[in-house]
């Protein structure tokens, strides 16, 4: 990528991409995007690559207004009621409404299109393209407004996981691995919100004694589920060795469960860890990868020290690469790679 | 325009810029968003720039921003093509004139403004492309990034050119820039729906028949050249086609096919499969604008409209892309329209020339034999 600028926020992508990274796993949901028929197909290419790759046959069901130069010049409203009344006739439990810059731009007023007497829910989730934030904020917005769907509910002693990243390659794999832990601390799942889940599950939103959070971007999300249902939140997935068993023990904590069974466990699974890969010890390599993220680094540098890897910051040398890992599992595969680069 | 569920096709920007992106020598700038960046780029593989706008130079204007960016890659000695996005060109900036100090060439394809093929023939207009009579050989066109069968064809074209002595020309979209300037006189075509205009066109690769006779056209042509090593292949390699399609329709019934592809992909799997393997072809679905065909076909847009025509006609063998794959409903699918997701591609393959027609039939045979039912 060529990139002159530092700012997040200007290579941050679109608000669209992240609210319909939350909204089409709402399954028997369907995402009306409001916005030009290209706007559409990008995503819908993303996201189906994506289910692809997830090993997931149901492609997500996005309906476009499919604006074109005259909605442009004349505004696209009624193009949106057509593509609502669209979504309508498919008979889902709900329509989700994304909006696109070029909508923004023009000034089309969506939430006054969505308000209209519908034959089911309608909800407008606030996005503008690049024109309504980054990426996070579409994720962020989705979660929040589909939050709100929630009422109370009975409590149970599950544990939800709160904003997992839908496009991540390794989602389901990261998933399985908190299970895991969780498992380890004999705590059940409640909902995955929001990860290919019917929209009636939503309804349990608040039933979780704690909400645990794919990454700290999601604070705003977790802060707002706490007010609403007064739930507590662990605020990441574990990101290495270390953080893995400081994870055990911040949930356990949370849920006022003794952690120390869970934590000879996992500390006797990481020494054997590092044992089987004590043959790339005593090496030297340089991180490599397109994810440069504090946590990230911080996890390849603790497994590197903890197998005496001389991380030379050289260029030239042997490439270890660098992907976000997620418990005792992510650095695994993450150390099977830098077997495969020093061997190589 | 009516609403469209799950737009199968790119749009304008994207076609543009996988026009321009294929030429060695050109730097291209998509003027507008992060997310409008993001797709062509993953898309394409080709290295793109952005100007990455956000709300403030919406608001006060992107100038400066991009000023800042052509600054930035001006010292390359790239030539610089910005592609303007959906919101720039709603705002209207006059950025026509504020290239002017930089020599830059200006795409104005906005997405909203139609499909991929209408960008990426809007920016072969922008390209001043000139033909010099002194430059030898044929070029090649419809070689464009977003077909995934672009190295492979080019790969076959090139093959079978130099079996026949005749030096390619410029690839039309594969080839430096330079060379967009004193193209050959003559083209031959792999992909109709990314053809280049330019020069007098002798023909399309795709199939034998067209083969045949482009090659015959080139062998006019070109008084050097020596065309008989292709037509000799090419007879062989038919007859060899011809043996395995009879031998498959000794124990297989004639499949019945529904085609999602470009007009030009279309045509030729339609043609190809109801020639070798008198396949039954019900419906055309085509991703652009609808030409005159002997088969029944239409524009189709969106996913759900594939789902329903599938569902209507219940063809043996479905041709599209992925997204066509999954509302196939278990039948026997073959991918030659992007995007193919989900399988490993790393070798070039190609649907034009010799290669491409056999390669094609064994696709469409192995996956109708993989269908069939089998015994316990």
């Amino acid at each position: 990528m060529n990139v002159s600028h530092t700012l997040t926020s200007r290579y941050g992508g679109c608000t669209l991409t992240g609210a319909l990274s939350v909204t089409t796993q709402v399954r028997d949901a369907v995402s009306v995007i409001h916005g030009p028929r290209g706007c559409a197909h990008h995503n819908f290419s993303l996201l189906h690559a994506t289910h692809l790759d997830h090993e997931r046959a149901v492609l997500p069901a996005l309906v476009s207004s499919a604006l074109g130069e005259s909605d442009i010049v004349f505004g696209g409203e009624e193009a949106l009621a057509g593509a609502i009344r669209s979504a309508c006739r498919r008979g889902v439990p709900a329509v989700f409404v994304l909006s696109t810059c070029v909508v923004a731009a023009i000034g089309d007023d969506v939430e006054a299109v969505c308000s209209r007497d519908w034959p089911v829910p309608v909800i407008p989730v606030r996005t503008a393209g690049f024109l309504g934030g980054i990426f996070q904020d579409g994720v962020n917005n989705a979660l929040i407004t589909l939050a709100d769907l929630a009422g109370p509910a009975p409590g149970c002693p599950c544990v939800n996981i709160i904003g997992e990243k839908n496009l991540e390659y390794e989602v389901e794999e990261n998933y399985a691995e908190v299970v895991r832990l969780l498992d380890l601390l004999g705590l059940p799942v409640g909902i995955r919100f929001v990860h290919n889940i019917p929209i009636g599950d939503i309804g349990s939103l608040g039933a979780a004694r704690l909400n645990i959070l794919r990454d700290p971007s999601l604070l705003p999300v977790g802060e707002h589920l706490r007010q609403r249902f007064g739930t507590p939140y662990v605020p990441s997935f574990p990101a290495g060795l270390s953080d893995t068993l400081a994870f055990l023990g911040s949930v356990a904590t949370a849920c006022g469960i003794d952690p120390g069974e869970a934590l000879r466990t996992e500390n006797a699974l990481q020494d054997k860890l590092l044992a089987d890969f004590a043959d790339i010890g005593d090496s030297t390599g340089d991180f490599s990868g397109p994810v440069a993220d504090p946590e990230s680094s911080r996890a390849a540098l603790e497994a590197a020290r903890a197998l005496r890897i001389h991380v030379s910051g050289e260029k030239g040398g042997r490439r270890l690469p660098v992907h976000p890992v997620v418990g005792t599992s992510g650095v695994r595969r993450m150390l099977h790679r830098w077997r495969r680069a020093i061997h190589a | 325009m009516p609403e469209c569920d799950n737009p199968l096709w790119p749009c304008a920007m994207t076609g543009a810029a996988a026009c321009l992106a294929g030429f060695r020598g050109m730097s291209v700038v998509i003027h507008g968003s992060s997310g409008c960046y993001y797709y062509p780029t993953t898309l394409l593989h080709a290295p793109l720039h952005g100007t990455f706008i956000m709300e403030n130079e919406v608001i006060h204007g992107s100038e400066d921003r991009l000023r800042e960016v052509i600054g930035e890659i001006s010292g390359t000695g790239d030539r610089i093509a910005v592609v303007t996005t959906c919101v720039p060109a709603i705002l209207g900036e006059d950025i026509q004139s504020l290239l002017a100090e930089y020599n830059v060439l200006l795409v104005d394809s906005p997405g909203f403004s139609g499909n991929a093929e209408a960008g990426y023939s809007k920016a072969l207009s922008c390209l001043a492309l000139q033909t010099s009579i002194e430059t030898e050989g044929v070029n090649i066109d419809g070689i464009c990034l977003l077909d995934p069968f672009y190295q492979g064809n080019l790969q076959e074209i090139q093959r079978l050119l130099g079996m026949a002595s005749i030096p390619a020309g410029t690839i039309f979209c594969r080839d430096s820039l330079e060379k967009t300037r004193t193209a050959a006189p003559w083209t031959i075509g792999t992909n109709g729906d990314f053809a280049s205009g330019v020069g007098t066109f002798l023909g399309g690769t795709l199939g034998p028949s067209a083969l045949r006779a482009t090659i015959g056209n080139l062998g006019d042509r070109f008084g050097q050249s020596d065309i008989e090593p292709v037509l000799r292949e090419l007879d062989e390699r038919e007859e060899e086609a011809v043996r395995v399609c009879d031998k498959h329709l000794r124990r297989f019934d004639p499949p019945s096919v529904v085609i999602f592809a470009g007009v030009s992909y279309a045509g030729f799997a339609a043609q190809l499969l109801e020639q070798y393997l008198d396949a039954d072809i019900l419906f055309l679905g085509l991703r652009n604008e609808c030409s005159q065909s002997r088969y029944p076909s239409a524009l189709v847009t969106g996913l759900d409209e594939a789902g329903t025509l599938i569902d209507r006609y219940d063809p043996d063998l479905v041709l599209g892309s992925s997204f066509e794959r999954p509302v196939s409903g278990g039948r026997a699918f073959y991918g030659i329209t992007p995007p193919l997701r989900g399988s490993v591609r790393l070798a070039p393959q190609s649907l034009a020339g010799i290669n491409g027609t056999l390669s094609f039939l064994e696709h469409a045979m192995n996956v109708c034999m993989d269908h069939r039912p089998r015994q316990p």
